[in-house]
């Protein structure tokens, strides 16, 4: 069998502009951090720095491999398809990364390694995301894809929501007094689940999902603002009030609250797909590219 | 250089001192007689490597007490760290969460600064910061810094025995613990803008532990006046606990009865609280505190010593607090 480059190529054998482009962007962060360690840019701890950069990393391609599905239909943009597999890998690949940096921060002292994942429980559900993800790297290719039967694939595969979660829950235990990047990640799980769950569930929705994909995100927000609320109450006794109202304080020192960053970016992609729709509906021949 | 030295003075100061320190010293001097020829009085204009040359864009009015002479009673098994290292990888919440801070830090004015000192003392007053400094004998020491995060640095601190302090406030015989607080100025430092944390910064220590001996009340670091990210101009150094105790920037020091809940204290209970001695065998929840990174080597990584190795100074504070069933360790 001749070499054939499969992320740069479609099923027809054709050069896939949108592949490739993915394909090279998957490497960007990575390569990233890498030229930023060498050239001594992250600061007197840099393998930690390293970990947390690839590790924030992971996450944000699980997301993207989640999101793939509702921005196939939300942007009618069928061809996303072809990409959901290779951020799913990418993701996998920069989870390895993540525990090899860390085994490298301690110094390859597997023994405290192992212990300490057996240890912390917020390592232990991290590890067992990352097993997930390589059960769904391993078994991520079209041969695999046959082996397993389409159905039979897509059950296993769906793992991912759970993954998903976990790394969230890893991402939140990991963290100090600052919760912020975990609860906008939160919140924007939330979005996702909440739009596959509401179109799975009703034909209805099914037909307008801009409405809606718009509609959970003012509920995914508001989610987020309360979830916030609570969490700084359980974790630190913080009155629920204080919290909730410092969604209300704008002020240049501060960044957004995660709620609004939240409700930005899940109204920011209905946005740009109904702008989309638009297009497509003047120039109907885009449909069918 | 006139350097006073104390008993105990028995090695070559090159065998105590590494190189890169030794040599930043002699260009110490030179930028500070360069400065006081410019200003035709005393003061210098610090021109320090890295993270102070914003700091000290005005002179500081006590820059003409450093260097002060080293202790040799407090001795390293270590490098020292780089300047540019330790003035750039700072936790400083006021500032934001990050250790990112320095820049941001520089915006805190230092001049005028006073210190109330109130409580269970005799008389209430309010001191100013170079007022207490010409009460006092500052000294440099060597001290290891061990943060809870798991990392450490080796740093020249320059500052005066709290217990200095202690013996000019004269507390009462009700006092038992001493109570700092931090300045509350959310208009410079906008991490204090994040409302739901509890400020201001308050730490706390027993009486017994503020007037150890190792207690220092800093207000220099590498023969200079303390840039403001690392606490300028007064801050708390207790080398055998985490880092977390040593209270930046101190507007305020009461003497109670009453345990202090510290800032740390108030916000994670659960895995900060008011004694937080090293100790290697005792985790973190979420991480081990066997071993720790010293920052600025490449990820080099030593075994944490119990009482961060101050052990012979600070143990029998604890004997009988141990039996008691105190969290010693966090």
């Amino acid at each position: 069998m001749p070499f054939r480059p499969y992320p740069l190529i479609d099923r027809a054998g054709r050069f896939a502009p949108l592949k490739a482009a993915v394909f090279v962007l998957l490497f960007v962060p990575g390569l990233w951090t890498a030229y930023d360690f060498a050239m001594g840019n992250l600061g007197p701890r840099p393998h930690d720095e390293a970990t947390h950069e690839v590790g924030i990393w992971t996450l944000r391609f699980i997301f993207l491999s989640l999101a793939v599905t509702p921005l196939r239909e939300l942007l009618q943009w069928s061809k996303l398809l072809a990409v959901r597999r290779m951020v799913g890998v990418a993701a996998f690949v920069y989870a390895f990364a993540h525990l090899m940096l860390y085994f490298v921060h301690q110094a390859f002292d597997v023994v405290k390694v192992a212990s300490e994942i057996v240890l912390r429980i917020y390592l232990t559900i991290g590890f067992v995301a990352l097993l997930g993800l390589a059960a769904l790297a391993a078994t991520s290719t079209d041969a695999m894809i046959r082996r397993l039967g389409a159905k039979r694939w897509r059950r296993l595969h769906q793992a991912v929501y759970v993954i998903g979660l976990l790394a969230v829950i890893h991402f939140f235990m990991q963290s100090k007094l600052n919760v912020y990047e975990p609860t906008i990640m939160a919140g924007l799980f939330v979005w996702l689940m909440l739009y596959r769950a509401v179109v799975a569930a009703s034909a209805a929705a099914r037909k307008a999902p801009l409405l809606v994909a718009s509609g959970l995100a003012i509920v995914s927000a508001a989610l987020t603002v309360l979830g916030e609320a609570i969490y700084f109450k359980l974790m630190m006794n913080v009155p629920m009030a204080r919290v909730l109202a410092a969604n209300l304080v704008f002020d240049i020192d501060l960044d957004p609250r995660p709620g609004w960053i939240v409700l930005a970016i899940s109204l920011a992609v209905v946005i740009v797909a109904a702008l989309r729709q638009l297009v497509l509906r003047r120039r109907p021949q885009l449909q069918t590219a | 250089m006139n350097i006073k030295r104390k008993k105990g003075w028995e090695i070559p100061e090159s065998q105590a001192t590494p190189e890169t320190v030794f040599r930043n010293r002699r260009r110490f001097l030179t930028a500070g007689a360069a400065g006081a020829l410019a200003l035709g009085g005393g003061a210098y204009l610090a021109i320090g490597q890295g993270g102070d040359a914003v700091a000290q864009a005005q002179p500081d009015p006590s820059a003409g007490l450093y260097p002060a002479p080293r202790s040799m009673r407090y001795r390293l098994d270590r490098e020292v760290t780089e300047e540019k290292v330790s003035t750039t990888y700072n936790n400083f919440y006021e500032f934001g969460t990050s250790k990112n801070i320095w820049q941001a830090a520089q915006k805190l004015p230092i001049r005028p600064w006073q210190v109330k000192i109130d409580g269970l003392v005799a008389k209430e007053m309010v001191v100013d910061i170079d007022d207490l400094l010409k009460k006092v004998q500052l000294e440099e020491r060597l001290y290891r810094h061990r943060c809870v995060e798991a990392w450490s640095m080796a740093v020249p601190w320059t500052g005066f025995p709290m217990k200095a302090l202690v013996d000019i406030a004269q507390p009462t015989s009700a006092a038992k613990y001493v109570r700092m607080e931090t300045f509350n100025r959310p208009d410079v430092a906008s991490g204090m803008k994040a409302s739901f944390y509890s400020w201001p910064y308050i730490e706390g220590l027993t009486m017994a532990e503020a007037t150890n001996e190792l207690t220092l009340m800093v207000t220099g670091i590498y023969g200079k006046p303390l840039p403001k990210q690392m606490g300028a101009p007064i801050r708390l150094v207790t080398p055998w606990k985490y880092g977390f105790k040593c209270i930046k920037s101190i507007v305020r020091v009461t003497f109670t009865d009453e345990r202090p809940r510290s800032f740390w204290e108030v916000s994670q209970g659960s895995e900060y609280g008011f004694w937080a001695n090293v100790n290697p065998r005792v985790s973190h929840p979420r991480w081990s505190q066997a071993s720790e990174e010293i920052i600025g080597t490449g990820g080099k990584r030593v075994p944490t010593q119990l009482y961060n190795g101050y052990g012979d100074f600070v143990a029998s504070m604890y004997t009988d607090l141990e039996k008691s069933g105190e969290r010693l360790w966090m």
